[in-house]
């Protein structure tokens, strides 16, 4: 969710409007209300950086504090939030429910497991258009989630960076604005 | 007058190169005298230079000058006229040992030179908006500048209703406040609203317009090749061969295009045909401004055959001789067009020679509109513009940079600016507010503030990296992420990065004339080596195509309603006409004339929607965008669509009926406000907004890497503002912006006023002749329409299933 990423801008002279945890923070409220879930897994950056609490405004923090009086919230530990030591929050590498694990980052192993971190984005061609949206990759035994704050950008799949962790076939979901549309690798352009 | 001269340097200098004095000249030189700011108002080639610059070399060499004080400000659009106009007046100055010291001063000066200048200022400062902008933000200005006399401006039609001509505009009216003696100059090609102008250039009471009339009416000409004139494109490549002839009669040509990816591919073109080995150059906006400087310098030592330009060498410059302009493709204003045919033929009272090449069919129709639009002194009118509120925030910061301000005096002094004659004070407050701590109302930035009370209770920068921060960003030309094109260590100049996106290694493409091979990216750099290849890719800019000017337009009407009119026009274009008549009808003047037929795209029926609004590219596509969203909600199932500066045509899933519903005006407006909140066009101006009020930046310093990575993506604080602060400063200005700009909104009210209740509607079993040419432009335009994007996965997402067997 990468929460008070804008006001992280704020020492470089970019004082980008401060809104986005505020914005995150309902939009989760909201998707877990209407889908009726009751535990939610944060697979890490949940925080932009270790700044990221005393920055957030009164109203923010009382979201957060919402949602962790009111829901099962288990924190995975990201990279961005390397330094960060939380009272009440228990940070956790690794994370398995039914064998499936719930990691920051994608491991290379055969473990069935589902991680962030990435943020992938992927570009199908329709025609002459080419469409680029954040997307859910599913690979074998893998799921790698895009991101979910609202001032996160992404990573396209085609980076060499994400090459590694993906097999010959996969799947991707790609988030429209309306619903999310499913594809296969073999639809991807760079 | 010419008795006081009698032992003039200048006139000296005249005699011994015989040549001497027009009346004009003398007539700018004698009101500047008795302190009246002047707006010179003369064709190309008239002089206005010379004239611009005679007060001030009168003062000095008459008058007790001051050394190392700044006496003369010259103030030039483009750095290469600016260069070329220091050229010319050394020329006097030395032959005529004069003693006068001048000065250039660019984003291209040196270091070195531009401490220099600081330190010991010239008599005579040659320079852009941008520097002056930059000289104007330094703590040191107001001393700098109070010594000024002389401030003049050239071209400056070109700046005003510009973003660069509302920052100038701030910056007169400080340099009003610093130096409020100096006399004022300003020189202008031939253009509609003269007051104007005259009003942006200067406050005070005494003023005065000198209009020089063109002594000779062009001789212009529409290219007639026996090849075939293709129905639609802009490339003109039918006519190489013959323009090729033209090249071979004159002695000096110049080529205008409209957009650089014609630049490359003519000059590319030309050369498969030049068996004489003429010496034909390209000069572009893109290109390495070593590349750039050669070319200007081998056209002026007269060195150059030929040379195919773009805007890029619009302006003043003087090239000597030029026998012939060509102009490809419709010139899309009638203005623009006279300024490009004043560089042929550059002495005063010869007529100029032009000839104009339409790309295609209809285009002949604009280049026979702007012939008889120049023969009747039909010119374009100017908008007013307004000035905009980014522009204001960072001049706010430079203000602040340069010296503490007080509040109520810094208003006083912007709204003495033309542009921003009608800014009400609660909205200055708002974009202060703005640049001390980004304007949110819901929570601040305290610690962050840029900018703060002191004291003295004045509005002071909080610490000197403000000052850093603002001078590695200031100016007002946004670009689009750009990499550079490496051949090996060498340069050849600038590529938009969404082009590269599209190309793979190996990919070739043409640049700067040559055919280049992709092969691969690193930093901002993309490295490519010389290759031969038939089919080279050509880089399209985003800066893209004017719009038809709204006079041009008009013309273009009037003239496809009679049909005598045609009778001159090539079999050609003359048959297309005939066969409008005949299978449908020819759009009249003060109607709406509406075709429907249905028609097949990639095998599939498709039913088309064709409007002859003829109100220029950018409102017509504003006019797409609405109908898109009209047509979703009755159920038709638009699924694209295409503009042209005169016609629109929609394709829908579902055939389209109930026109009178479908044009509805005030349906319409309610519509547009709604799509305005949600077109990628007000993103785009966000963007824009965002970089010049100084929200993002362009480059930290010491940042290289490309433009994604480091800088905020301005779209994520557009969504951001839009739902949590939608009245926010920055979103007001974006929004300003795209009325005007892509939008058009003047254009689009004018047009559903112009055909309320007054529609012809033909329904067709097949596409119309007047239709040919838009439905073709299909595959060649791929306009970005994220609103549609949801069709095209749909779509995807069904041919997939469909193949499967799912469906």
């Amino acid at each position: 969710m990468h929460l008070e990423k804008g006001s992280s801008y704020a020492e470089t002279g970019q004082l980008i409007p401060p809104f986005d945890s505020e914005a995150t923070l309902n939009k989760l409220i909201y998707s877990m209300k209407i889908n009726k879930i009751n535990k939610i897994i944060l697979l890490g950056d949940t925080f932009h950086d270790e700044g990221a609490l005393e920055r957030m405004d009164l109203k923010s923090q009382g979201l957060l504090r919402y949602i962790l009086d009111n829901y099962n919230v288990i924190f995975i530990l990201g990279n961005h939030e390397n330094k960060m030591k939380l009272e009440k929050i228990t940070f956790y590498h690794d994370y398995v429910i039914d064998n499936i694990h719930f990691t920051h980052e994608a491991k290379l192993n055969n473990q069935h497991q589902v991680s962030g971190h990435f943020h992938p984005v992927a570009s199908v061609k329709v025609g002459s258009k080419k469409i680029t949206e954040k997307c859910l990759i599913h690979s074998e035994n893998h799921l790698i989630l895009p991101s979910f704050g609202t001032f996160t950008g992404g990573l396209n799949i085609n980076s060499n960076i994400m090459k590694p962790y993906l097999s010959n076939y996969y799947d991707i979901f790609m988030l429209g604005k309306k619903r999310v549309y499913k594809f296969t690798n073999l639809n991807l352009v760079h | 007058m010419l008795d006081n001269l009698k032992p003039h340097p200048i006139e000296t200098w005249l005699k011994k190169n015989n040549w001497s004095f027009y009346d004009h000249q003398l007539k700018t030189l004698e009101l500047s005298k008795s302190n009246f700011d002047i707006l010179l108002v003369a064709p190309t080639g008239g002089g206005k230079t010379l004239a611009g610059f005679l007060p001030s070399l009168d003062d000095l060499i008459k008058n007790e000058r001051l050394d190392n004080k700044l006496h003369t400000l010259y103030i030039s659009p483009l750095k290469a006229l600016t260069v070329d106009v220091h050229r010319n007046l050394t020329k006097p100055i030395e032959d005529q040992n004069l003693n006068i010291r001048v000065e250039t001063r660019t984003g291209d000066t040196s270091n070195y030179k531009k401490s220099r200048q600081k330190l010991l200022p010239p008599h005579m400062l040659m320079t852009t908006p941008e520097s002056f902008a930059l000289l104007m933000a330094d703590t040191k200005a107001n001393d700098y500048f109070k010594s000024i006399r002389y401030l003049i401006i050239d071209e400056i039609h070109s700046l005003v209703n510009s973003k660069r001509g509302d920052l100038l505009s701030l910056n007169l009216s400080r340099l009003n406040t610093i130096a409020p003696e100096c006399n004022r100059i300003g020189l202008s090609a031939t253009i509609k609203n003269k007051e104007a102008v005259l009003n942006f250039l200067s406050n005070k009471k005494k003023t005065k317009l000198i209009n020089v009339a063109e002594n000779s009416q062009p001789s212009i000409q529409i290219l007639s090749s026996l090849n075939r004139m293709p129905w639609s494109g802009h490339m003109a490549t039918y006519a190489i061969s013959d323009i090729y002839q033209q090249i071979k009669k004159s002695c000096v040509t110049i080529i205008f295009v409209n957009t650089r990816a014609q630049a490359e591919l003519i000059f590319n073109k030309l050369w498969h045909e030049n068996e004489n080995f003429y010496k034909i150059a390209i000069h572009h906006g893109s290109l390495e401004k070593e590349i750039r400087r050669k070319v200007e310098n081998l056209m002026s030592i007269g060195e150059l055959d030929c040379v195919v330009a773009t805007s890029s060498l619009d302006l003043g410059i003087d090239w000597g001789r030029v026998d012939l302009v060509i102009q490809i493709g419709s010139p899309k204003g009638i203005a623009r067009f006279l300024q490009r045919i004043g560089r042929s033929n550059h002495r005063f009272n010869e007529p100029s020679k032009a000839l104009l090449v339409p790309a295609n069919r209809f285009e002949y129709l604009e280049c026979v509109s702007a012939i008889n639009a120049i023969e009747n002194n039909i010119i374009d009118g100017d908008i007013d513009k307004i000035g905009s509120t980014d522009v204001l925030a960072q001049h706010i910061l430079a203000v602040a940079c340069s010296n503490p301000f007080d509040v109520d005096n810094l208003y006083k002094e912007i709204i003495s600016s033309w542009p921003y004659r009608e800014l009400k004070k609660t909205k200055f407050l708002k974009v202060l507010e703005f640049v001390k701590n980004g304007g949110y109302s819901l929570k601040h930035y305290e610690k962050y503030s840029k900018i703060g009370l002191n004291k003295n209770n004045l509005y002071a920068i909080q610490n000197s990296s403000v000052r850093n921060k603002y001078r590695m960003n200031s100016g007002t030309i946004v670009e689009s992420y750009m990499l550079k094109v490496k051949l090996g260590n060498k340069t050849l100049g600038q590529i938009e990065e969404w082009f590269i996106e599209g190309l793979t290694e190996g990919d070739t493409f043409l640049f700067g004339g040559r055919v280049l091979k992709f092969l691969g990216i690193n930093n901002n750099n993309i490295n490519v080596k010389v290759t031969k290849d038939k089919h080279p890719q050509i880089p399209s800019y985003a800066g893209g195509r004017l719009p038809i000017s709204s006079e041009l337009s008009v013309q273009v009407r009037k003239l496809l309603t009679k049909k005598s009119y045609w009778e001159n026009f090539p079999e050609q274009v003359k048959d297309w006409l005939n066969l409008q008549s005949k299978f449908s009808v020819m759009p009249s003047t003060n109607q709406l004339l509406l075709e429907t037929f249905p028609r097949k795209i990639n095998n599939k029926k498709r039913f088309f929607l064709v409007c002859y609004s003829f109100e220029g590219r950018n409102a017509n596509q504003t006019l797409g965008f609405l109908l898109s969203k009209r047509m979703q909600r009755m159920g038709y199932k638009p699924l694209g669509f295409v503009a042209t500066d005169y016609a629109l045509a929609m394709w829908s899933m579902n055939c389209i009926e109930e026109m009178d519903i479908l044009f509805n005006e005030d349906l319409m407006l309610d519509d547009l406000l709604e799509w305005l909140e949600e077109t990628p066009l007000l993103k785009k101006n966000f963007r824009e907004a965002a970089i010049i009020s100084g929200l993002i930046e362009k480059k930290l310093p010491g940042q290289v890497k490309t433009g994604k990575q480091i800088i905020f993506n301005s779209d994520l604080i557009f969504n951001v503002l839009k739902k949590h602060e939608p009245n926010h400063i920055l979103l007001e200005a974006a929004r300003e912006d795209a009325y005007r700009g892509l939008i058009d909104l003047d254009r689009l009210s004018n047009f559903f006023k112009r055909t309320k209740n007054k529609i012809v509607y033909q329904k067709l079993e097949q596409i119309s002749p007047l239709a040919i040419p838009l439905v073709l432009e299909i595959n060649r335009e791929s306009i970005n329409k994220s609103d549609l994007n949801e069709f095209y996965l749909e779509e995807l997402e069904n041919e997939m299933l469909t193949e499967v067997g799912l469906n």
